[in-house]
């Protein structure tokens, strides 16, 4: 009995670890003033994409989810050449198109090898099974929990270090007023494209980490609701700071999930809840001015 | 030819559902210029609640209908109440945005809008399925079981009377609120308080109550549409928000959103556009011409944009 | 015959504004005005920028609602009022910068200034009679407003204005951003509504200008009035001086 409770809580841990990173990636967007509904293409593109390294060419799993990563911010950097300019109501449509776009186009995709063993790789509609890299060398759930959070940690450390450079304060800069930044000698347009790649570059990881401890995935996972979800993350656990997403998603899949104390009512409460906090708080629960404040208690000298 | 003529027609009958589906959407954004994401959730959560009544009290199928058009209007009221109502007495200044927002740029407030919008999808669309946990759920069904062979100059063309009927019905009822927004005092002052509201206030018009109707009949009209597309169908699946939404968007914006007339050009042309994809593309094809489609209406720099994009005012 | 003097106190009070506040944001706008207009009289309110004029404007029309104080029009009290009421009361606002409907055509724009009447023949008679007014509105009748020079515009906010009937038009800076012939063409409009009988109160910049017109003025500083007078009581360019820079730079002032 215990195992299995353990083995449930390393899978939901692990779970909540993927999921953060595409709650990252829709806050990188969100810092500089975009709302993404498309964030879940590149996780899509992502697991594909390491998938077909690791399953197809036995690529060993790190290089298989750089790959992915690889994929990723080129996709992602891809799209924001034409829609990064748009405004926001137009980014998010064509954000959102780009998403059914992408998972249509995967949809569409049959690519498989002989392997010996039988047929692997995408199979369209059906997905892309068998994507058995862990299971292949031997590595555990715990391991690979380890593996996850270990990931998740360190871009964790790498976002909360650059909050305090110029970079990150360009950031925010960015988002709050565009000309404004401009004006300070901010490159707005290349900054955005920037940070688009690197939000691909994330969703993508997690897309990636994702397909090898579920084996298998397939197109529909990849919809509008799970982009949906990744933003809502960001804007409920607060955009003031990298750890306001993980507050988001510990949130709805820590508690309002895995307790199945509000089964039926998750996304009732979680949307809500993000509707009441864009009226009364709109940077969310971790916003600047709570995180200013904490800082200050640590004796931090935060970034005003 | 003969294929050709028969694709424009399955288009064009597709497209009169698509028209319909889209008005509710154009006429709510031309209104209050904010995106309503919850559109399609609301008429699925409104159409689950028709679905389940059919299901147990077997009722006749006007009150289904009815059920339908009253529930999207009351859920629209709830979306507008938690998303689009205004607040706060600063004239629009249309630039300025507060220290906190959390979305800054010229339309930060309408993306704000926006977000609450998909936040209350998530909130409905869970009730739906709630409500009715199943995939397929019958709905009233008034599909026709005759289609009519029209002998064309170039072979027989085959046409489904009932989806005949709901585009012709679609046209007139898009055709009748144009002519009615341009020609009437109320429709007047629609316009007039989409146009500019702090003009409208100074004329005296009630704008406060003019868009909450508005919104009103958009989801009314939401429902409305719901109810014919699905009575069509017979089944109404988890899968039904998501599809108006989508549907809606494109036809609205290829239309021009805020234009009611627009929304039929706009979904025809949707209709013809995806006929063809079909017949080149396969079914997945087709899906995919829509999003790239609406994809390319944002992202290429069309003359005039005006036409086509978030921007306008409501027109008939 | 144009009113002046001793003549003025026979008239009755239209407009009576006492102690009232308005915030606007923060910022405390108007902190207790006190003024009057009298009816068939021009009345005009000069000050510097940022004195809280159009908070005033806005405040009468009802679209900003004030803190404290009271409005009494022809006896009536409209403070906390809505527009909608305002305007049916016979009180209407051209606004600063026009604000036209942009995206309605010239004549829409007059049928919406019509809004709250419904005597059809009534309203097509009176929009008959602005293009008689103003004959260059007559050529732009089916051209979407905003696509009319700013002169056009401020012609065209008046003409709306005016479809309501109001037995006090409420005019803010009509003469701002535009050229000095079109100001004169604005003026002479302010003139001659004034002979036909309609009670005006305007609110200017161009202090020059108004004190031709009016009969009476009031001079507001920093959100309260700070001077009350007709035209003759103080040399003129004290107070343009005063209206354009405030206090400060001004002769010490004569008691009011």
């Amino acid at each position: 009995m215990n195992e299995m409770v353990s083995a449930h809580l390393i899978g939901l841990s692990s779970d909540m670890a993927i999921m953060s990173l595409l709650a990252l990636s829709a806050y990188l967007l969100l810092l500089v003033g975009k709302v993404s509904f498309g964030q879940q293409a590149f996780f899509g593109l992502g697991a594909y994409a390491s998938g077909v390294m690791s399953a197809m060419f036995h690529a060993p799993l790190m290089f298989a989810l750089a790959f992915g990563m690889g994929v990723g911010a080129l996709c992602s950097w891809l799209v924001a050449l034409p829609t990064m300019s748009l405004s926001g109501l137009n980014y998010a449509v064509a954000t959102l198109a780009f998403g059914e776009m992408a998972r249509v186009a995967l949809s569409l995709w049959h690519w498989q090898i002989d392997l010996g063993d039988g047929l692997v790789g995408p199979a369209a509609i059906d997905g892309f099974r068998d994507i058995r890299w862990l299971h292949e060398n031997d590595v555990s759930p715990v391991q690979y929990f380890a593996i996850t959070v270990f990931v998740l940690v360190c871009i964790l450390i790498l976002m909360l270090r650059s909050e305090r450079t110029r970079l990150g304060v360009a950031l925010r800069m960015t988002g709050q007023d565009e000309t404004l930044a401009a004006t300070q000698g901010i490159d707005v347009g290349r900054l955005r494209l920037f940070i688009a790649a690197v939000a691909g570059a994330l969703a993508a990881l997690g897309g990636g980490l994702y397909a090898h401890r579920t084996t298998y995935i397939e197109p529909a996972i990849f919809d509008p609701m799970l982009g949906v979800h990744a933003v809502g993350y960001a804007l409920l656990g607060g955009i003031g700071t990298a750890l306001g997403p993980l507050v988001g998603v510990l949130f709805d899949l820590g508690l309002l999930d895995a307790t199945h104390w509000f089964s039926g009512w998750r996304m009732v409460i979680f949307g809500g809840l993000v509707a009441l906090f864009l009226r009364w708080r709109p940077r969310g629960f971790l916003d600047e001015r709570l995180v200013h404040r904490f800082g200050s208690i640590f004796g931090s000298k935060g970034y005003s | 030819m003969m294929p050709v003529l028969q694709l424009v027609m399955d288009g064009l009958m597709d497209g009169g559902a698509y028209a319909l589906i889209g008005l509710g959407l154009s006429l709510t954004f031309g209104q209050l210029r904010r995106l309503n994401l919850a559109y399609g959730a609301t008429a699925m959560l409104a159409s689950y609640l028709g679905a389940a009544i059919y299901a147990t009290q077997r009722v006749p199928v006007w009150l289904v209908a009815v059920t339908v058009i009253a529930a999207a209007t009351l859920i629209g009221w709830y979306v507008e109440w938690m998303c689009f109502a205004r607040s706060g007495q600063e004239p629009d200044h249309g630039g300025a945005s507060a220290i906190g927002a959390p979305i800054a740029g010229a339309d930060g407030r309408e993306v704000v809008a926006l977000a609450s919008s998909f936040a209350i999808w998530m909130q409905l669309e869970q009730l739906a399925v709630n409500l009715l946990p199943r995939h397929l759920n019958a709905f009233p069904s008034l599909a026709a079981q005759q289609d009519w062979l029209i002998d064309s100059g170039f072979g027989e063309l085959m046409v489904r009377t009932d989806r005949l009927l709901l585009a012709l019905l679609a046209a007139a009822l898009i055709l009748g609120l144009g002519a009615w927004l341009e020609r009437s005092r109320t429709g007047l002052s629609w316009r007039a308080s989409a146009d500019h509201r702090v003009a409208a206030h100074l004329v005296g018009m009630p704008v406060a109550r003019l868009q909450t109707a508005a919104f009103a009949a958009g989801c009314a009209l939401s429902g409305l549409a719901a109810f014919a597309v699905l009575s069509l169908d017979g089944q109404v699946t988890p899968m039904f928000g998501m599809w108006v939404l989508l549907k809606g968007l494109v036809a609205a914006m290829l239309g021009g959103l805020g234009s009611v007339r627009g929304v039929l050009w706009g979904g025809l042309l949707l209709g013809v556009i995806e006929a063809f994809a079909q017949a080149l593309l396969g079914a997945q094809g087709r899906e995919f011409a829509t999003y790239a489609l609406l994809f390319l209406i944002l992202v290429v720099p069309w003359k005039p944009r005006e036409s086509l994009v978030l921007s306008a005012g409501l027109r008939g | 015959m144009r009113l002046s003097g001793p003549l003025i106190w026979a008239q009755t009070i239209m407009l009576e504004i006492s102690d009232l506040a308005t915030s606007y944001g923060k910022i405390e706008a108007l902190r207790g005005v006190t003024l009057s207009a009298r009816s068939g009289t021009v009345t005009c309110l000069l000050g510097p920028n940022g004195a809280g004029k159009s908070t005033l404007m806005l405040t009468l029309a009802g679209i900003l609602k004030p803190l404290r104080g009271s409005v009494k029009f022809e006896g009536e009290e409209l403070v906390g009022c809505e527009p909608a009421k305002i305007v049916e009361r016979g009180m209407a606002l051209v606004p600063e910068n026009r604000l036209v409907f942009p995206g309605l055509t010239v004549r829409e724009n007059l049928l919406a200034g019509a809004y709250r009447r419904r005597d059809m023949a009534g309203i097509r008679s009176d929009i008959d009679a602005m293009f008689g007014r103003f004959p260059r509105l007559k050529e732009r009748v089916e051209q979407l407003a905003g696509t009319l020079s700013g002169g056009e515009q401020q012609m065209l906010a008046v003409a709306r204005a005016l479809m309501s009937r109001p037995r006090l038009l409420l005019m803010d800076e009509p003469s701002v951003g535009l050229a000095p012939l079109v100001v004169a063409e604005i003026f002479s409009i302010i003139e001659q509504l004034h002979r036909e009988g309609v009670s005006l109160f305007v609110v200017e910049q161009n202090a020059h200008m108004a004190l031709k017109v009016a009969q009476h003025f009031y001079l507001m500083e920093q959100g309260r009035v700070s001077f009350s007078g007709s035209p003759g009581e103080l040399a003129d360019d004290t107070v343009i001086q005063r209206a354009y820079l405030g206090q400060q730079r001004a002769e010490p002032r004569l008691p009011a």
